[in-house]
């Protein structure tokens, strides 16, 4: 019985179709075709890459990264306050292939950091985080809560970015080497990666930075990272001060090898 | 007079500056307390701020993404510094304008902005009209009126037997005048006539001026244009719409402008509004900013500080040239959301397990006080803390110092029997995780604290949570004691606890136990409110405006939430989440 209502039914549907005038039909199927083509166009234009091409310079406050990134493109010495906006300029790597990064300068001060990496992390080539070596021993912490905040974000695990660690302010005397900073810091990291999984969830049940840092019943190195890590010294103030030229050569040759 | 002026930009870059004479400290210090303590706080409603001797004064630059700073000694009081910074910045913004318009920072580092002689001249002349606006120095008696009159026209003919006496009496005095005396004498006598002719010249021969009736501006002249009695149906309605019109013209005089020159006409205004670079004014602001205010008001945010918040708002976004295809009321909200999130971010590091951990490698128990007015639920969460740091292996001594309230000692005893049952000592290295130090009630709260964390240290706890007895804010010796437990003790951690219904009394919490703390403290650095925990989460669905008073009048984090009554309800709070809710229509 069934065959019969869907039989007739294809047989009118039929002789509807022949009735009709053929100049419609091809509109019909010019119009479906061109739906389908922009459809394919759109999927192809949403899924490709974003391209990345952003050099980050990110630290706590008073770090040094303004001045880090005006040297970085000048050469010359300014000084700076307090940012509270990112600047951002080209600059050109000191390589043979020429290319040319987008410096970002990113506030550092703990109210706004946030919401500049959101805004910032999807398009990082590489990330330079500016570590003030002078006090840095009274700083650890924070200096590992803010490392440990963009390690386990999201976003920046699946890119993978290539992460300088400069230790600026090196032109102070009591300023500590790169390689001690590195220990201090992976210690630091190892015993942030128990209390922060202890932390609380947030009020509306989300569980932040569900991510486990390196590898689970080993101590925290950072060479478990699935990003290039390297240590660099450098000092954006120079041993000269606003006369001589900042000690940046480290930072510029790591840049070149992007 | 002035310490310095600088000019940089918001991205940090400090484009000019100018040192005044004689002074050699660093002006940087001074200026990035300024932008963390009012710009970054969101209290750019009044723009004045002082930081130890300094008194500064600054105005931003929307436009161009500037910020310019003035700074001089407090003892001063110069008036001319608020039309001075005007001027300087319209100055400076004509000069650079190509420099500044580019995006990007390339342009601001490679120019060397050369101001010093514009600057200079500028100065000179605020300081030059300041001076000339000086008080005009006094008349002496020789140049006023009153020399030239003779004494006898200022008699009143009134008292003519009186004033022939007094004139006899000056003859006869006018002989004596060589004399000391006699000098005396018709000093007085010219004082005694001078009152008297004040008094006779009160019934002047002039009528007094009687009361006018007073004409108020729109009023009519005749009671008759108030009866509408007889023009009940149709002229009224008519009549009213006009009235209202009158009323509203000036308000709607720019939307109506528009629409009156055709239907073509508005549309192009439109689209003009909405297309092309605009820059932003508090007019246009301003009916954005006043719907803003109320909707945080319905959000139960307190009222004064949602008006300081659209305030520091406006600051921000006055003359800030907007994008194509956004509205002003989209700006607004933007950047309204932008400074919600920013104040309930924490300002410093919110990490109380690694701070446990600290004070345990340093061999100290760590100490966390909870103070609050009556009934927000501070034993409550205290035993939810406690279960939690139960839980990631840490030992807790609380500490009963609410020696006030009837039941809070057997209170804590049954949430220490209760956890202790969770967590039994056998698992935990055969000693029981929770310890109560109580003393009974009646004691001094601060000396059970002291006894209570030397016990805790000598067998070797990890937390102390100290519980104290809720009192109101204006209870002055209650607020004596508090303080004196927090001086005395010096704990790591100070909590407010405050629960999520308060509306405006939060602000009147705070301010005064914070002002109390720091009173009653003996040094110099008093320990204020470090963290609040909210308490009663669940009772409300998104007026959750109490959270951004609490962090907006103390400028300290929220460090937990509490969201029920079992142990289980402790959360930590979500910024984007909370601002969310608050900016849901």
């Amino acid at each position: 019985m069934t065959d019969n209502p869907l039989e007739a039914y294809s047989e009118s549907l039929r002789q509807q179709l022949e009735e009709q005038d053929p100049v419609v039909l091809v509109g019909v199927i010019v119009a479906l075709a061109v739906v389908v083509i922009t459809c394919v166009f759109l999927k192809y234009f949403l899924t490709s890459k974003t391209v990345r091409s952003a050099v980050l310079l990110v630290g706590l406050c008073d770090s040094g990264k303004t001045l880090l990134f005006i040297r970085l493109l000048s050469g010359k010495f300014k000084r700076t306050q307090t940012s509270i906006t990112d600047s951002s300029a080209p600059y050109k790597a000191k390589n043979d292939r020429n290319c040319t990064w987008t410096l970002i300068d990113l506030p550092g001060h703990d109210s706004l950091r946030s919401q500049y990496l959101e805004k910032f992390k999807s398009a990082a080539k590489a990330i330079v985080f500016v570590v003030d070596s002078a006090i840095f021993q009274k700083e650890v912490r924070d200096v590992a809560e803010f490392l440990y905040m963009l390690l386990t974000d999201p976003v920046v695990y699946r890119i993978a970015p290539t992460l300088l660690v400069v230790c600026n302010k090196q032109d102070v005397a009591m300023a500590k080497s790169a390689k001690l900073i590195q220990q201090q810091l992976e210690k630091e990291l190892n015993t942030l990666r128990v209390t922060r999984s202890a932390a609380l969830s947030a009020q509306d049940g989300s569980v932040g930075g569900s991510l486990y840092l390196g590898k689970k019943g080993k101590d925290f190195e950072f060479s478990q990272l699935p990003m290039k890590v390297e240590f660099l010294e450098c000092s954006a103030r120079g041993s000269k001060g606003k006369d001589g030229d900042g000690d940046i050569e480290s930072l510029e040759k790591s840049l070149a090898k992007l | 007079m002035l310490d310095f002026f600088t000019i940089f930009s918001k991205g940090g870059i400090v484009l000019w500056c100018f040192q005044g004479a004689g002074v050699s400290e660093s002006f940087t210090g001074p200026v990035n307390a300024l932008i963390r303590s009012v710009i970054l706080q969101e209290r750019g409603g009044n723009n004045s701020f002082t930081h130890e001797a300094l008194s500064l004064k600054y105005k931003l630059d929307n436009e161009f993404e500037l910020i310019f700073v003035v700074g001089f000694q407090k003892i001063l009081t110069l008036t001319y510094v608020d039309k001075f910074i005007d001027d300087v910045q319209l100055h400076f913004r004509d000069r650079y304008k190509n420099e500044l318009v580019q995006k990007g920072a390339l342009k601001l580092l490679n120019n060397t902005f050369d101001f010093e002689d514009r600057f200079k001249k500028l100065l000179r002349e605020a300081e030059e009209t300041s001076k000339a606006r000086s008080p005009a120095p006094m008349r002496s008696f020789k140049e006023s009126e009153k020399s030239q009159k003779t004494v006898k026209s200022m008699i009143e003919t009134k008292g003519g037997d009186k004033s022939k006496e007094q004139a006899g009496k000056k003859n006869k005095n006018t002989k004596k005048e060589g004399k000391q005396s006699g000098c005396l004498y018709f000093i007085c006598i010219l004082f005694i006539m001078m009152i008297f002719t004040t008094h006779s010249k009160s019934p002047k021969p002039q009528k007094p001026k009687e009361k006018a009736n007073r004409v108020w501006d729109n009023a009519g002249s005749s009671t008759k244009n108030l009866d509408y009695s007889s023009k009940n149906g149709e002229a009224s309605p008519g009549e009213d719409q006009k009235n209202l019109e009158a009323q509203f013209d000036p308000v709607s005089s720019p939307w109506s402008e528009p629409s009156e020159s055709g239907g073509f006409g508005g549309m192009f205004g439109m689209l003009k509004g909405l297309v092309g670079s605009k820059s932003l004014s508090r007019e246009d602001m301003e009916p954005v900013l006043e719907k803003m205010r109320d909707h945080l008001i319905a959000k139960n945010v307190a009222a004064d500080i949602s008006s300081q918040l659209c305030e520091s708002v406006a600051k921000k976004l006055e003359g800030k040239v907007m994008g194509t295809f956004t509205t002003v009321a989209s700006t607004v909200k933007q950047a309204l959301q932008d400074s919600l999130v920013q104040i309930l971010q924490p300002k410093r590091r919110v990490d109380i397990l690694r701070d446990v951990m600290e004070a345990q490698s340093q061999r100290r128990p760590f100490v966390v006080t909870f103070c609050g007015v009556n009934g927000v639920g501070k034993s409550t969460n205290l035993a939810k803390i406690s279960y939690w740091l139960i839980e990631n292996g840490f030992s807790v001594l609380i500490a009963a110092c609410d020696t006030f309230r009837a039941g809070a000692v057997e209170q804590l005893r049954t949430h220490q029997r209760r956890l202790n049952s969770l967590h039994p000592p056998e698992k935990h290295g055969g000693r029981p995780v929770v310890q109560l130090y109580e003393k009974g009630y009646g004691k001094d709260a601060a000396g059970i604290a002291m006894e209570a964390i030397a016990y805790a240290r000598n067998q070797a706890f990890d937390v102390v949570l100290v519980d104290t007895a809720g009192r109101m804010q204006d209870n002055a010796p209650l607020m004596t004691a508090l303080a004196k437990l927090i001086a005395v003790n010096m704990p790591d951690l100070v909590l407010f606890v405050g629960e999520a219904l308060v509306g405006n009394e939060a602000v009147d919490q705070l301010v005064k136990f914070n002002q109390a703390l720091a009173d009653h403290s003996m040094s110099d650095k008093p320990r204020l409110i470090d963290g609040i925990v909210l308490t009663k989460f669940d009772t409300i669905d998104d007026k959750v405006g109490a959270a951004i008073s609490m962090t907006y009048i103390t400028g300290q984090p929220i460090v937990f939430v509490g969201t029920g009554q079992t142990y289980n309800d402790l959360r930590s709070l979500n910024a984007r989440a909370v601002v969310g809710a608050l900016m849901k229509a």
